[in-house]
């Protein structure tokens, strides 16, 4: 098996595993990569099937469209193919290189969509709006499981894209703080502050909804 | 405890991994403050229905098209050939955009090298002599300047309202001078009284210069 050299770390905090990750998930992220760049293509099919389901569930959150979120996951697999020689597994954890690279691509995805979506945008949020009304009525307002995902997929597309990035890196795909703070490129502060203000204004948007929060 | 420094350890308070002192320290601010109170109730509100959120899976046949196009072999350790490495950056200068914004500056430099009088054929090392270049703009806008006068002045409009002025202020002065005139002032009142028939033959009659006066002063 080809051998790594890891260069010495260049941030100066010990990393504590993740929540939902251990220690044997990171060596097995670190080991596939070495693999990945061995010419192993079992290896590629190992790290794909391994990180498809978050790579899909962020952009998926996000665009809000199963298409385009399709579409993005193998973007970015793509581009993790081309430049996975850029990751140093020293530098940094394998989720947040690769989130880092997502988040890229789907700012990317935002800013070319822009004009797309503000024709769209509409009629999508009052299909929605008709289709919560009716769950609601059958629920009282309780919501679980994909009735409750389908409205804060709702919810989440009333957020402004920095607010909405930084709830679904916290939230849904429970990165560390110093994680987010590493893909988006911001100060750990600034992250609490943006999501401090994106939950409260997601508990705006469900309150008017209906949902009890 | 201020509101900004409980926003900072919000996330921290909610997440369950805020201890001692600043946990009693935000739980006594937030008993006393309705707004944080507030904000603090929605963050956990929401945080506890995401938790019931069912996460998005990805179909099964995204796993088989990513595999399907992922090309085989070892891209990531692939060396690049030389004169990719040396002229990679025209690929990025041939992007049409480039090509566009390149086109449009080139058309306004010849548009405006055209309004200008500036042949690029013609143009030799010595032209591009920094005094030479302003003496040509100097002459160019003196020379430009003129002939915009010149074309103003021949403007029939222009010429018109000049030579209708200069007849009111003639009458003007030739009303101002004659009541300034004394009775007894016999040795100059021949040769006034000349002057002033002389100026109503022009005019026509004595009342059309006063009439000619009103009209202007409305």
């Amino acid at each position: 098996m080809a051998t790594v050299a890891i260069p010495a770390a260049k941030w100066n905090w010990v990393p504590p595993y993740p929540r939902g990750r251990t220690a044997n998930n990171l060596d097995a992220d670190a080991q596939l990569v070495d693999r990945c760049l061995g010419g192993q293509d079992a290896a590629w099919e190992d790290l794909v099937k391994l990180h498809t389901r978050r790579v899909y569930s962020i952009c998926y959150r996000f665009t809000n469209s199963d298409a385009e979120a399709q579409d993005l996951t193998q973007d970015v697999f793509l581009r993790v193919f081309k430049n996975l020689k850029s990751f140093r597994s020293g530098e940094g954890l394998f989720v947040v290189w690769l989130t880092r690279l997502t988040r890229n691509l789907l700012i990317d995805h935002y800013r070319r969509t822009r004009m797309d979506r503000a024709t769209d945008s509409i009629e999508d949020q009052v299909k929605v709006l008709e289709e919560t009304t009716a769950v609601l009525a059958r629920t009282d307002g309780m919501l679980a499981g994909r009735e409750a995902s389908e409205v804060l997929q709702a919810g989440l597309q009333k957020l402004s894209p920095e607010l909405r990035e930084t709830v679904i890196l916290r939230d849904l795909e429970e990165l560390e703080y110093r994680e987010i703070a590493q893909v988006l490129n911001v100060p750990e502060g600034t992250v609490k502050s943006r999501l401090n203000r994106g939950r409260a204004e997601l508990a705006r948007v469900l309150r008017r909804h209906k949902v009890r929060i | 405890m201020t509101c900004a420094e409980l926003e900072i350890l919000l996330c921290d308070y909610v997440d369950g991994t805020l201890r001692g002192e600043e946990k009693t320290a935000l739980d006594s601010h937030l008993a006393g403050c309705s707004a944080c109170a507030e904000l603090a109730k929605d963050v956990a509100g929401v945080t506890a229905f995401i938790e019931t959120v069912a996460s998005a899976e990805p179909p099964a046949e995204l796993l088989t098209r990513i595999l399907h196009e992922l090309p085989t072999g070892r891209p990531a350790a692939e060396k690049r050939s030389w004169w990719r490495n040396w002229f990679g950056w025209v690929h990025g200068l041939l992007q049409p955009r480039y090509v566009m914004g390149m086109a449009m500056t080139v058309l306004s430099f010849s548009m405006i090298a055209r309004f200008a009088h500036i042949e690029p054929r013609q143009l030799r090392p010595s032209d591009l002599d920094p005094v030479k270049i302003w003496a040509s703009i100097d002459d160019r806008t003196h020379r430009m300047w003129d002939r915009t006068v010149k074309y103003y002045d021949n403007l029939r409009l222009v010429i018109e309202i000049q030579s209708r002025l200069k007849e009111w202020t003639d009458q003007e002065q030739a009303q101002n001078s004659s009541p300034a005139r004394k009775p007894g002032d016999s040795a100059s009142e021949g040769s006034k009284q000349k002057a002033e028939s002389g100026t109503q033959k022009t005019d026509g009659s004595g009342q059309k210069p006063e009439a000619g006066t009103s009209e202007k002063k409305r």
